[in-house]
């Protein structure tokens, strides 16, 4: 058996295959899944103070892939602390927190109210917020804000901070490196991508928010050049995000240059998927006799 | 809550355009309460599994109630007898039910007719008078098959039974109401029985409470997961006019 331990940045994980925030709540919902295979996961995204999140029709399917509206429901930072962050300090996989906010002041704040808490093992920072403080832009299409939120979370703590990068903008590469320039262990590529779709029984768009989030296998070649892009952009890790449901599918993002990857959508049709995954890369590994992980990388030829 | 390979073991056609598919599913069969759903998937199919409530449980059988609305509907009416699904289930929280009410309706219109056979078994186990009250579109539309000890009708075209909707069919003095159809129509039926339970249909993604996307508004404010907390709520519960009255399915693959 292959072993599959990665290191991003100082976090020491037992496989490569994580859990994508917003597709795996707070680590205790998704069934049947042999957790000994699961190498961490990031919590459903958090906010100082609870959210209601977006009216339904929240989620529509899509050709190969889901559009999602949830507004980013949740019960803010303090319940998360008193009921979830007690389980996670017991688990055997660290859980980083996906922290959100709409200034940032309050990226930091956040940071620094779950610094220290026994089971939040660090955190990864979702730009795709809009600025509220600057007319709703959002934070991840700039890079200068980028790195005023990396920066502000970076200030608050020692735990890994890991950004989520949007592929909502002209060059991901300038953000990565904003962000890696401000401190960042990592970065997370890719978040959704912005998408409609209209019902033409109503000509409304099927979202109640009009627009959402596009995940799943539809997204999976634009996310692996925006990962590719990346990683050839910054030294510290990239973690691959993007429609990924098989082993192959992670194998690619993981020869394109990433360190690790997170299965995201994937896991709302197997709790399993996870899983399967994990095994799947082993058994490529032993097949093709390729001694591990960081070979892969370097299997592409450069240009 | 199981997650298995279940081979098609029938179809039945018991409405226009409207189908009963039984799957051979023993642990989900012997697990399953009215009310409660399972969420299945095909491959090759749409990505994201359907869910779809238990018709009946018995035999080590589970069956369930569809029309081809979308991608996902049309491959499972194309399924021949021994191909494959994924079924996870059963999910959700289903009917309550109690002896001390005597009788109870069990009120549908269309496709919602799918919670009630298994209820109606339950209820009269329970030692209830079951009236079953069913409408359609039309008497081609009405589903052939109902369970219980009287049977209602209603047509919004009068082709048979009562001329208008499901709901002024249901007899006075009945001790409780359960129903199952269109949003809108439940709508309605929060207005007349406050205490009724009702099964809401939402788009869902996991089904098993991660994703948030079947969320529900709640008349207390905020929402919930139809998944996990409901799909049957207490009528007055739901803030109806924040929940999509009708859900157009057309997905394509």
């Amino acid at each position: 058996m292959s072993d599959l331990a990665v290191a991003v940045g100082n976090l020491a994980l037992r496989g490569p295959v994580m859990a994508a925030s917003g597709t795996f709540g707070y680590g205790t919902e998704v069934p049947l899944l042999d957790r000994t295979k699961l190498a961490g996961m990031v919590s459903k995204g958090i906010f100082l103070r609870p959210r209601a999140g977006t009216p339904p029709p929240r989620i529509v399917e899509t050709p190969s892939g889901m559009l999602n509206a949830i507004g980013l429901q949740g019960p803010g930072v303090e319940a998360l602390i008193r009921d979830y962050a007690p389980l996670w300090a017991s688990w055997d996989f660290p859980v980083l927190v996906n922290l959100n906010a709409e200034s940032i002041d309050e990226y930091g704040e956040l940071a620094a109210r779950l610094d220290g808490v026994p089971g939040v093992g660090g955190f990864e920072v979702n730009i795709s917020c809009p600025n509220v403080e600057q007319g709703g832009m959002y934070f991840g299409n700039d890079p200068v804000a980028a790195a005023r939120v990396t920066a502000a979370v970076r200030q608050r703590t020692r735990l890994p901070v890991w950004v989520k990068l949007t592929p909502m903008v002209t060059d991901i590469a300038v953000v990565a490196r904003a962000v890696e320039a401000e401190g960042a262990d990592a970065v997370s590529a890719v978040n959704t991508f912005v998408g409609m779709s209209i019902d033409l029984n109503t000509r409304r768009p099927r979202l109640a928010n009009r627009t959402g989030g596009l995940s799943g296998p539809a997204v999976r070649p634009l996310a692996v050049h925006l990962a590719h892009q990346v990683a050839r952009s910054v030294r510290i890790p990239v973690i691959g995000i993007g429609g990924i449901a098989t082993a192959e599918d992670a194998l690619e993002f993981l020869v394109a240059g990433c360190r690790a990857v997170q299965v995201g959508t994937a896991t709302f049709v197997d709790g399993a998927a996870i899983a399967r995954v994990h095994d799947g890369i082993a058994a490529y590994l032993e097949r093709t006799a390729i001694a591990s992980l960081e070979e892969l990388p370097r299997c592409l030829p450069k240009d | 809550m199981f997650q298995l390979e279940a081979p098609l073991t029938g179809r039945r056609q018991v409405a226009r355009d409207t189908f009963v598919l039984s799957f051979a599913a023993p642990e989900v069969a012997e697990a399953a309460l009215p009310g409660q759903f399972v969420n299945l998937l095909l491959r090759p199919g749409p990505l994201l599994r359907r869910p779809f409530s238990v018709f009946r449980a018995t035999e080590g059988r589970v069956e369930i109630l569809l029309r081809a609305v979308g991608a996902g509907t049309a491959g499972l009416l194309a399924l021949e007898a021994g191909d494959r699904v994924s079924m996870l289930g059963p999910l959700g929280n289903g009917f309550t039910l109690d002896p001390a009410w005597g009788s109870v309706a069990l009120v549908s219109g269309g496709l919602g007719a799918a919670p009630f056979p298994i209820a109606a078994a339950a209820a009269r186990a329970e030692g209830l008078t079951v009236t079953w009250v069913h409408g359609a579109r039309s008497a081609a539309d009405l589903c052939s098959e109902w369970e219980g000890d009287d049977a209602l009708w209603a047509t919004d075209d009068g082709s048979r039974g009562h001329h208008g909707s499901a709901l002024d069919a249901v007899p006075d003095g009945i001790g409780a109401v359960l129903a199952c159809g269109p949003n809108s129509m439940l709508a309605a039926v929060a207005g007349r029985w406050p205490q009724a339970q009702v099964a809401v249909e939402t788009y869902m993604g996991c089904g098993t409470g991660v994703c948030l996307g079947c969320a529900v508004p709640l008349a207390s404010g905020g929402y919930d997961r139809a998944c996990r907390e409901g799909p049957v709520y207490r009528a007055a519960a739901i803030d109806w006019k924040a929940l999509p009255g009708h859900l157009h399915y057309a997905v394509g693959a």
